[in-house]
């Protein structure tokens, strides 16, 4: 098979080990395969992804594959089914070619005879598409013949114009001579001319733009001798009669182009030819017309396809008639679809439909909504509408304009959070300056009172206020900073001794069991050490916090274990503290909740949470109310190249 | 007899600093650090004024004011609300609303407007 396959192949069968090995083999074959294990998930798949082949098992519970062919025929009568049959079910095989399958083959299955049906598929596709290619091409054959057949019965309607003029003004003009600025007002050029041939007057614009030829001979402007074809003017005067032809002309300017030239002769009182009428159509005047008019609309077209947005028509029954190139791109090719069926994936219209408001009432709706795109992307979209009237003013097509506003609206979740994020660390802030102001009351009343006891408790106050303060700025920035990772390698022992020291006289003060457990194995590991000293930091502080609050009396105990797997570093912190409920876990990653009333800002967690999956690890809590709490820490031994530097 | 203040409020600074203050003031207190604990303070008696904080664990300090002015005995304690939440319409009856971080010579003040020396 040295041809490029580039189909999508939908390959149904109930039994796991046919979806592998022919999945592979097919995958091998150049397709691009989707699997399902039973009739109905195979047609969610098919409405998703509109796969051109079908490869189904028949036997399979629920909907079989005969139910299957069924229904992707009477929605898609183009896509090719192939359909799988067990030995001896040839009675099912003959049905489903009844129903239009495109082929069967048998169990077990042999790689020639697949390849032979899906060729078969292929082929009757690929006829498919130049059957639709001729339709075409034969359309647009007949639209440039019907132009050509236009512009024809155009030229024709100048030609009777022209003539009507002549003899009109052969009627009232005593005085060609005088008479010719009545000409000057139209679209083409007009001259009088003698019986000596020679041009005796002209209208304005013949002088300027073909020039001042009064006294010039009547065949000069087509520049000629004349010896050669006589011109229009002469001919009249000879027969007597007006004269139609195409000639060639030289400007003023020394460019040329074509005329249609149509003379009149103008008679005297004893009806002998005294003058003749010549007046001349520009045809690349009207050519130009016609191309600028081509132009408007390949521009109109190219922002039909370019405008940044989804535009789509549709008539009453939300049948799509048209589509610009980015509906097509991210929602498919129409091909008489359904807007619900491209945007919703659904199979009926959808409540609220702004498309159904602006057929009922004639008027423009806007709605937001949630679309999929073909490949399964989820965008928020703004939707506007606009009426498309015939010429009685009746609405039979509405226009639907989509923006796409998925990045608005991830902004705006952004900035709720951050807002979230303002008013805890506001309200952190509220408290934290109470208990400074109660720290420099102690000091300043232990000072007037001489009391030493005072002064040092007033002092302790101030500096466990100002270290809170010091963790939340540094909690802060964390979350505000758009920072690149650090990578480096370290010695973990050294990272968690590092980690632990500053914690350690809390830890005792609080009368706390510590101890580390760490696994002889581990070496170096290549890790943002700022951001693991961080999380873990925090780990440690919540647990020293959860024994605190614990008033059930008992030793309290922390332990840090380190363990690596093959992949993985993990940071255990276990506690036999206060514990938590379920509801208090599940929202422990939210940025406002704080356990710790207002020893906490709330912030740790969640942004603890942020930093390590931006670094593809995880952070995992159990926990039992009155028992204790186990955070576990999974960060990967080696950089993910495949992870983004910065926040997004 | 010197007059007696429960301070209610989970934060052990500020209860430290409440404590000091109002006893370099001439009072006596008492200290609550959430609504079972405050709880347990007044069944064994009565102080003259609480002070309150509104957000507490185990419990909304308005809730707690409405369960302790249940009983007829405590239903007369005047209240201080002193909270970092905006909550000056949560507890409607209390004397003074005070927000974090407040100021403690106007603290004292009311403390004596309302329960004398």
């Amino acid at each position: 098979m040295t041809e490029k396959i580039t189909e999508t192949l939908l390959l149904v069968d109930d039994e796991p080990g046919i979806r592998k090995v022919l999945g592979i083999s097919l995958a091998d074959l150049g397709y691009r395969v989707l699997t399902a294990e039973n009739g109905e998930a195979a047609l969610a798949m098919f409405r998703a992804h509109c796969p051109a082949i079908v490869l189904t098992d028949i036997k399979m519970p629920g909907m079989d594959g005969i139910d299957l062919l069924k229904a992707i025929k009477g929605e898609s009568p183009d896509t090719e089914v192939i359909m799988i049959t067990g030995h001896g079910d040839m009675e099912l095989a003959i049905e489903s070619i009844k129903f239009e399958a495109t082929d069967f083959v048998t169990k077990p299955i042999r790689d020639d005879i697949l390849s032979i049906a899906l060729k078969r598929a292929r082929d009757r596709i690929a006829m498919r598409a130049k059957l639709r290619a001729y339709t075409e091409n034969l359309e647009r054959l007949v639209a440039e013949k019907s132009a050509r057949l236009v512009e024809a019965e155009r030229q024709a309607a100048v030609g009777q114009t022209v003539e009507g003029l002549a003899r009109a003004f052969s009627n009232i003009a005593g005085d060609m001579r005088g008479g010719i600025h009545y000409f000057n007002e139209m679209p083409c050029y007009v001259s009088i001319h003698s019986s000596e041939f020679k041009i005796v007057a002209a209208n304005q614009l013949f002088l300027e733009r073909i020039g001042d030829r009064i006294g010039a001979r009547s065949w000069e402007i087509y520049g000629r001798n004349s010896d050669a074809r006589p011109s229009p003017v002469e001919e009249t005067f000879r027969t007597g009669q007006g004269q139609r032809a195409r000639r060639r002309i030289c400007l003023a300017d020394g460019s040329r182009t074509t005329l249609m030239v149509h003379t009149a002769p103008i008679r005297n009182r004893e009806r002998g030819v005294e003058l003749v009428l010549e007046i001349s159509a520009d045809m690349t005047e009207m050519n130009r017309l016609q191309t600028e008019l081509r132009a408007t609309q390949t521009r109109f077209e190219q922002l039909f396809d370019e405008v940044p947005c989804y535009i789509s028509v549709q008539d009453r029954q939300f049948r799509l008639t048209a589509a610009n190139r980015r509906f097509k791109e991210d929602f498919g090719e129409i091909e008489g679809g359904f807007c619900h069926e491209h945007y919703k994936h659904r199979d009926s219209s959808c409540p609220n439909c702004p498309v159904a408001k602006t057929f009922r009432d004639g008027r423009s709706h806007s709605h937001e909504t949630v679309v999929r795109s073909k490949s399964g992307e989820q965008y928020n979209v703004l939707i506007w509408t606009a009426p498309l009237r015939d010429e009685t003013g009746e609405v039979t097509q509405v226009m639907e304009m989509s923006t796409n506003i998925t990045q608005v609206r991830q902004l705006e979740n952004r900035l709720s959070s951050l807002g979230l994020l303002i008013g805890s660390v506001s309200h952190a802030i509220k408290g934290l300056l109470t208990g400074l102001d109660g720290g420099m009351y102690l000091l300043g009343a232990g000072f007037a009172k001489s009391n030493e006891a005072q002064i040092q408790e007033g002092w302790e106050t101030v500096r466990m206020m100002v270290e809170r303060i010091r963790r939340m700025v540094l909690d802060i920035l964390y979350y505000a900073r758009e920072k690149d990772l650090k990578w480096e390698r370290i010695d973990v022992v050294s990272l968690v001794r590092e980690t632990v020291a500053p914690l350690e006289k809390e830890i005792s003060e609080a009368g706390i069991d510590f101890s580390v457990d760490m696994a002889p194995a581990l070496r170096a590991v290549e890790l943002d050490t700022g951001i693991i000293r961080s999380v873990l930091g925090n780990m440690l502080e919540n647990a020293i916090d959860a024994c605190r609050m614990d008033a059930s009396g008992r030793k309290h105990r922390i332990g840090l274990r380190v363990r690596p797997d093959p992949r993985y570093l993990f940071f255990e912190v276990v506690d036999n503290g206060i514990g938590m409920d379920d509801k208090t876990r599940e929202s422990l990653f939210k940025t406002v909740h704080s356990t710790k009333g207002k020893r906490g800002t709330g912030l740790g967690l969640f942004m603890s949470g942020r930093i390590i999956a931006q670094q593809g690890g995880a952070i995992s809590v159990t926990s039992i109310p009155g028992q204790g709490s186990t955070f576990t820490l999974k960060i990967p031994r080696e950089r993910n190249a495949s992870l983004s530097p910065t926040r997004s | 007899m010197a007059k007696t203040i429960l301070i209610i409020d989970d934060d052990p600074v500020v209860v430290k600093y409440l404590s000091n203050l109002f006893q370099d003031n001439g009072y006596e207190t008492l200290a609550a650090a959430s609504a079972r604990e405050g709880m347990d303070v007044l069944k064994g008696t009565v102080p003259d004024l609480m002070t309150l904080d509104l957000e507490m664990p185990g419990g909304w300090g308005a809730q707690f004011y409405r369960q302790v002015t249940k009983e007829e005995r405590l239903k007369d304690i005047p209240v201080i609300v002193i909270s970092g939440v905006a909550g000056r319409h949560a507890i409607k009856k209390a004397v003074a609303y005070m927000a974090k971080p407040f100021d403690p010579d106007k603290l004292v003040a009311i403390v004596r407007k309302t329960i004398g020396d």
